[in-house]
Order: structure tokens, then C-alpha cells, then sequence
């Protein structure tokens, strides 16, 4: 074949389709587990052993299980083989729940349901001030979650403070949900609407006041609601179970990732001070077991604040839980920091990006995305090691499983409450790093 | 063999857009600039050649500050380049810079990595900033490719989004530090026509290159590095196809 130039045109070969061995199921268990002598044996031994530990568990777990008993001798009596499911589901709701009073375990479902929901709206694209939505999440809701969960009236047993954020936070979901809606019913956000009087009211900075008005007008009827209602006041020694533990490690992984990044710029800093104190405080918090921190944190942080300020022990061992797993966070976004190569940082620099915007626009943005296996281990560890708490008496879940073997009803039930928390704690870590997986694949930072 | 610097005269009676003199740099004991005196007049094109550490990329990372140096003196546009936020403030508002490794931010697209700089010190509107980095990758010839990341284009199509995201800046020095040594030979063009019709807008360039065509086609005056020190400069015809020192005949024997 040739064109008018003369020369012969390339043509490329069509493609076609990999060549495909089909192969049955016996044919290719036989080739990959039977193939030589040594794979059968260890292929039959390795099937037997698996028969006789999933049998044995499952014989104890279900088979010879008791599901309903009114105490251990009687479940002794039926089956002396198997579970005693019984002692669990009886105190169920307090594995989850703690000593919380049954009939205020609505406000733990409604807390839960509405951090929940305050986090959903991120799933729409279009929302106005989408990345408010986090911050908020961190910066509003732990006020309005304490309110809840805490009860009391306002101005009485909630300071003003709180009660100011509790109403703003009200105010904010509402805001919320109507910015959600009208995005979903592609109309303008409400700061748009109003957005012409505001305009006519302030010269400057229209906008952010705007803002300001529409969600402290929102504020106001959740103010009057809010000061009406008396919820029935809860102390902190009855919050326990699961509720703890997730409020112990929700708190600690979300402030773990603020305080990892100050911490790991820090120790990268320049500066001889903001170094030095860096390095001193991760290298002294990783260089110690949590327990020691905890006691700390129970016994000498009292010593060091003010005499008449007064802690309560969750908040001693929130503060704990957060230097910790904020200490390893920090290496683990160093070890990001690290692998950004140099000529991001000088691309930035060439365009007139100062420090941080480098690092707010530039750097964290690709060495967090870079991290999120090593983030997610973090996170994963920072729920399990919650647990610890159960030994400086705060009454979460660990406490609450072996708690139950004191009740005189299911006196010496060590195993079984032991076995379920360790299911609840399979169920979330497996979710949380099944997430983790779609997450890194949705935000790898080199799409190609 | 003794070479001698010469501080070379403006061709042209323009303002002068960078003038440095004296500079000297030490990494550690090695000294990689040695006395460069060099002016640089507005609207020039000045192509940087010499053999691989000869100090020409140093040289021009020393115009915006991505390096320090020991001595001597960078003044652009009238203004001393000083170790202060301000003054770095200025060169990076005033000078650009494309990278021989790209360096895009590769978690943006292509779009986004020219508005960034908008959106953030320029203060532009989304919208505004849009239009402004559009009509630029308009420019280069790939609008089409705005919402793509940088890992899904070639080399050469990334090298000219380095290009559009310097010049969304509005930079009055463009400077180019071996902008097509990482590209394949069938990307090169492309880079090089773009910069070529950057040049004829009057734009101030400095381009360390290897590509004497380019030098040739564009270039008011090239000028020739060996060991740190500028042993030639001088309008392309002369240092190109007449060299006065024996260093530079070698070289060019070399590459040409």
C-alpha cells in the first residue's frame, strides 16, 4: 500500500481479544491444590484442622448456645457445653448504654442520629458552604451533643457559654437542612435570597454578614424551644457501654488530625522553639504507654491547673486520648509531608504561595491523601485502645462486659461478653478501614 | 586558561528588567557561580546555555529566590532581591517559572491549577478566575483538556498547563529552567512553539535550553556557562556560529 508521497502507509494490526483458558472448578482446584503429593497432604490437613475449629466454635457459639435463661445456673442446667447468650442479651442495653437511665436513651438514639445527619448533606455536591459542613460537625455539634446528652435546664446546670453554642448549633442545622433543600430543589441557597436586603443594610462584607444574620435569625426560635424544654439531668458517672467509647474515640480521631498537623509542621519548623517543643512532645507522648498517660492526665493535671477549676474525669481523659493519638498522628503526616517531592514546594513558591497556603493548598492536601492507609490504622488503634479507659473507671464498654460476671444473676460469665464486644469491635473497625479503602480510591492524588 | 568575566552591555535601549551583579553561591566548599555580572533588558529573550553544572539552573533560581546565594547582588526592575517575606513577596508577583519536572499540583486539575493562584493572592471571583485561566489554556492550545488531572495528560501538554499557570500570575519575567529536557522528542515542538509565541508578545524570557533552534529563531543574545562562570555572551549569530572561546566551539560541536 502507498500514498501519493511515495512512502508506504503504516497501517496498524487489528486488535484482538487475550487468549482465555477455560478450565472447570475440579480441573483447577486439582492443578493448584493436588497437583503434587506434598500440596495434597497439606491441602487434606489444612481442610481437616479448619473442620475441627470452625465445628468446635460453632458447636459453643450456636448449636449448644442457650438464648434464654433468667440466670447462669439455669443456663449451667441446660446446656453446660455451649454459650450462655442469655447473661449478654439481658444486659444489652447496657453494653451499649452504660448506667444511662433507660427511659433518657432516646436523647443517646436522637444524638446519634442527628451527627449522623449533620454529616449527610456533604453528600450533595451543589450545597452552599460545603466545607463549613465538617468544621461545624467538630466545631458546633460536641456543644449541642453535650446539651443532650447531659440535659438540665439552661442558665441553671448549662452555663451560658455552652448554651449560647448549643442554640447557634440548633440554628446551623437548621440553616443546614434548608440550604440542603433548596439545593436539591436547584433554587438559591438562603443567603441569597436575603442577599439583596443585606446588601442594602451593610456596604461591605455583605456576604459573611449575610451569612451571620440568616443563622443567628435561625438561632433565635431554637433558643426559645431550647429554653423551654427541660431535659432531666444525666450525670457524666452514668454515661457508659458502647456510647462512651464512641464518644471517647470520635472525639480523639477528629482532633487527632488538627493536632498531628500542628505537631508535624511544627517539628518541621525552622524556628528553634516551635522545633524543639514539637519534638519534645511527640518523642515524650509516644515514648509512653497510654495507661501511664491516662493516669496522668486522672492525677497530675488536676496538680497543674488552677485550684478552683474543676475537671470532670471524661474530660481529663479526653484530653489524654487526644495528646496520644495526636502524637502518633503527627509522624504519620510527617511521613506524608515527607514524600511530597521538593518541586511542589518550589512550584508554590514560584507562584507567590506563602507558607500556608503552600501547605493548606499544596502540601496537606496531597500528603493527608497520601496517608489515609496509615491515617485509617491510626484511627483503627485509637478506637481499640479506648477501651483502656475501662481501668481508670470510666464505665465503657470493657468495663460494662466485665461487669456483667459481678452480677449476681451471671456470676463468673467471663467469655461471652467478651466474645460479643469483640464482634461490635470487628463489625466498626472493618467498616471504618472498607472505607478507608473506598475512600483512597475516590481521592488518590496522582488520577491517571 | 583563564576565563574572563564580562559584564555584557544592554543590546537595546530599554529599561533594564534584571541586573545582577557580583554574585557568587557556594554549595558547601564547591563554588557554583563565580562572579556573574549579567543585565537583563525588558522585552529581551536571553537563552542560558552550557554543559550540565555549569551552574545556568542555579544562575536563574537565583533570580526568584528558590536559592540562596552568598554574594552579589539581583535586582529586578530597580528592586533588590533581599531575605525578607516582601521582597519575595514582589519577585514571585513580577517573575514566573516554568520546571523542567513540570511540577504540577497533581491533585488539581488542570483547570484548577491555573485558577489557584486567582482564587487565592489575586482574589479573583471563581468565575473571574475561570475565564482568565481559560482564555490562557486557549492559548496554548488546550482548553479541551481543562478538567482533566495532570497524571492523565502527556509531558508536553502538562509543560504548556506550567506555562498557562506562570502566566495567569501576569508575571513581566518569564523564566524557564530547561522546559523540554523531560519531554520525548514528538512533545518538544509543542512546548517550543508556545514559547516562541510567548516571546513575540514581549514578554521578558530567560530559558536555560539546549534547543539551538530555538536559541537561533528567538533569542537576542545567548549566553555560554562553563564551571560557574559566563565565558560568552552575545546575539545568537555570534555565539552560535562564531564562538571567541574554544570551551564554547567544543560544546556547540557537541549538541549541534
Amino acid at each position: 500500500m502507498s500514498n501519493k508521497t511515495g512512502l508506504k502507509q503504516f497501517v496498524a494490526k487489528p486488535a484482538r481479544l487475550p487468549t482465555q483458558n477455560d478450565q472447570t472448578i475440579i480441573r483447577r482446584i486439582h492443578s493448584r491444590c493436588f497437583n503434587t503429593i506434598g500440596n495434597s497432604i497439606l491441602t487434606i490437613s489444612v481442610v481437616v484442622l479448619g473442620w475441627y475449629v470452625i465445628s468446635a466454635a460453632l458447636d459453643w457459639a450456636v448449636f449448644n448456645a442457650v438464648w434464654h435463661a433468667s440466670t447462669r445456673r439455669e443456663c449451667m442446667n441446660i446446656s453446660p457445653e455451649g454459650a450462655c447468650w442469655a447473661g449478654v442479651i439481658s444486659w444489652f442495653n447496657g453494653l451499649i448504654y452504660g448506667r444511662y437511665p433507660t427511659d433518657q436513651q432516646w436523647r443517646i438514639n436522637l444524638g446519634f442520629i442527628l451527627a449522623v445527619m449533620w454529616l449527610f448533606p456533604l453528600s450533595c455536591q451543589k450545597i452552599a458552604y460545603r466545607n463549613f459542613i465538617l468544621l461545624s460537625w467538630i466545631g458546633l455539634y460536641p456543644f449541642f451533643g453535650a446539651y443532650l446528652f447531659l440535659g438540665g435546664t439552661f442558665g441553671v446546670d448549662i452555663g451560658v457559654f455552652h448554651g449560647v453554642l448549643t442554640c447557634l448549633a440548633s440554628g446551623f442545622f437548621i440553616l443546614l437542612y434548608a440550604n440542603w433543600l433548596l439545593a436539591i430543589l436547584n433554587k438559591p441557597h438562603l443567603c441569597e435570597i436575603f442577599q439583596p436586603l443585606a446588601s442594602r443594610l451593610f456596604n461591605r462584607w455583605s456576604q459573611p454578614l449575610c451569612l451571620l444574620f440568616v443563622w443567628l435569625v435561625l438561632s433565635l426560635p431554637a433558643a426559645a424551644v431550647l429554653s423551654q424544654v427541660q431535659l432531666q439531668p444525666v450525670a457524666i458517672e452514668r454515661w457508659g457501654g458502647l456510647f462512651l467509647t464512641l464518644i471517647i474515640a470520635t472525639f480523639a480521631i477528629t482532633m487527632s488530625i488538627p493536632i498531628g498537623v500542628i505537631l508535624a509542621l511544627g517539628r518541621q519548623s525552622t524556628l528553634p522553639v516551635v522545633h524543639w517543643l514539637s519534638l519534645l512532645v511527640i518523642e515524650l507522648v509516644r515514648a509512653v504507654p497510654l495507661i501511664t498517660v491516662l493516669f496522668m492526665a486522672v492525677t497530675l493535671l488536676p496538680i497543674f491547673l488552677p485550684s478552683d477549676m474543676e475537671l470532670n474525669k471524661l474530660s481529663q481523659v479526653l484530653f489524654a486520648v487526644c495528646i496520644f493519638a495526636g502524637a502518633y498522628m503527627a509522624e504519620n503526616i510527617r511521613g506524608g509531608l515527607q514524600a511530597i517531592p521538593r518541586g511542589q514546594y518550589e512550584a508554590a513558591q514560584a507562584l507567590g504561595l506563602g507558607y500556608w497556603f503552600t501547605m493548606l493548598l499544596i502540601v496537606l492536601p496531597q500528603a493527608l491523601r497520601l496517608m489515609i492507609p496509615n491515617i485509617m490504622t491510626s484511627f483503627i488503634s485509637i478506637l481499640k485502645d479506648t477501651t483502656l479507659v475501662s481501668i481508670i473507671g470510666l464505665f465503657d464498654i470493657m468495663l460494662m462486659a466485665r461487669n456483667i460476671s459481678n452480677d449476681k444473676d451471671w456470676i463468673g460469665l467471663h467469655t461471652e461478653p467478651i466474645a460479643m464486644i469483640s464482634i461490635l469491635f470487628f463489625v466498626l473497625c472493618y467498616s471504618m478501614s472498607q472505607y478507608s479503602l473506598n475512600l483512597e480510591k475516590r481521592l488518590k492524588v496522582d488520577r491517571s | 586558561m583563564t576565563l574572563q568575566n564580562r559584564s555584557a552591555t544592554t543590546p537595546e535601549p530599554h529599561g533594564r528588567a534584571i541586573e545582577i551583579s557580583g554574585l557568587n553561591k557556594w554549595y558547601g566548599a564547591h563554588h557554583v557561580l563565580r562572579d556573574i555580572s549579567l543585565d537583563i533588558a525588558e522585552s529581551e529573550i536571553m537563552v542560558v546555555c552550557g554543559p550540565s553544572g555549569s551552574g545556568k539552573s542555579t544562575l536563574i533560581r537565583c533570580l526568584n529566590h528558590l536559592e540562596e546565594y552568598q554574594e552579589g547582588e539581583v535586582s529586578v526592575f530597580g528592586h533588590t532581591l533581599q531575605r525578607n517575606t516582601q521582597s519575595d513577596r514582589y519577585i514571585h508577583q513580577t517573575i514566573g517559572m516554568v520546571f523542567q519536572s513540570f511540577n504540577l499540583f497533581p491533585h488539581l486539575s488542570v483547570l484548577q491549577n491555573c485558577t489557584l493562584g486567582l482564587t487565592w493572592l489575586r482574589k479573583k471571583s471563581d468565575s473571574e478566575a475561570r475565564d482568565i485561566a481559560m482564555s490562557l489554556l486557549e492559548r496554548v492550545g488546550i482548553a479541551n483538556l481543562a478538567d482533566r488531572f495532570p497524571g492523565q495528560i502527556s509531558g508536553g501538554q502538562q509543560q504548556r498547563v506550567a506555562i498557562s499557570r506562570s502566566l495567569a500570575m501576569e508575571p513581566k519575567i518569564m523564566l524557564f529552567d530547561e522546559p523540554t529536557s523531560a519531554l520525548d522528542p514528538e512533545m518538544v515542538k509543542e512546548v517550543l512553539d508556545v514559547m516562541v509565541n510567548l516571546a513575540k508578545t514581549g514578554m521578558t524570557m530567560v530559558c536555560v535550553t539546549h534547543e539551538m533552534q530555538f536559541a537561533r529563531q528567538v533569542a537576542d543574545r545567548v549566553v555560554f556557562m562553563e564551571d560557574g562562570e559566563i565565558v560568552e555572551v552575545g546575539p545568537p549569530e555570534q555565539v552560535l556560529l562564531n564562538p571567541q572561546w574554544d570551551r564554547t566551539k567544543e560544546f556547540l560541536d557537541h549538541i549541534l
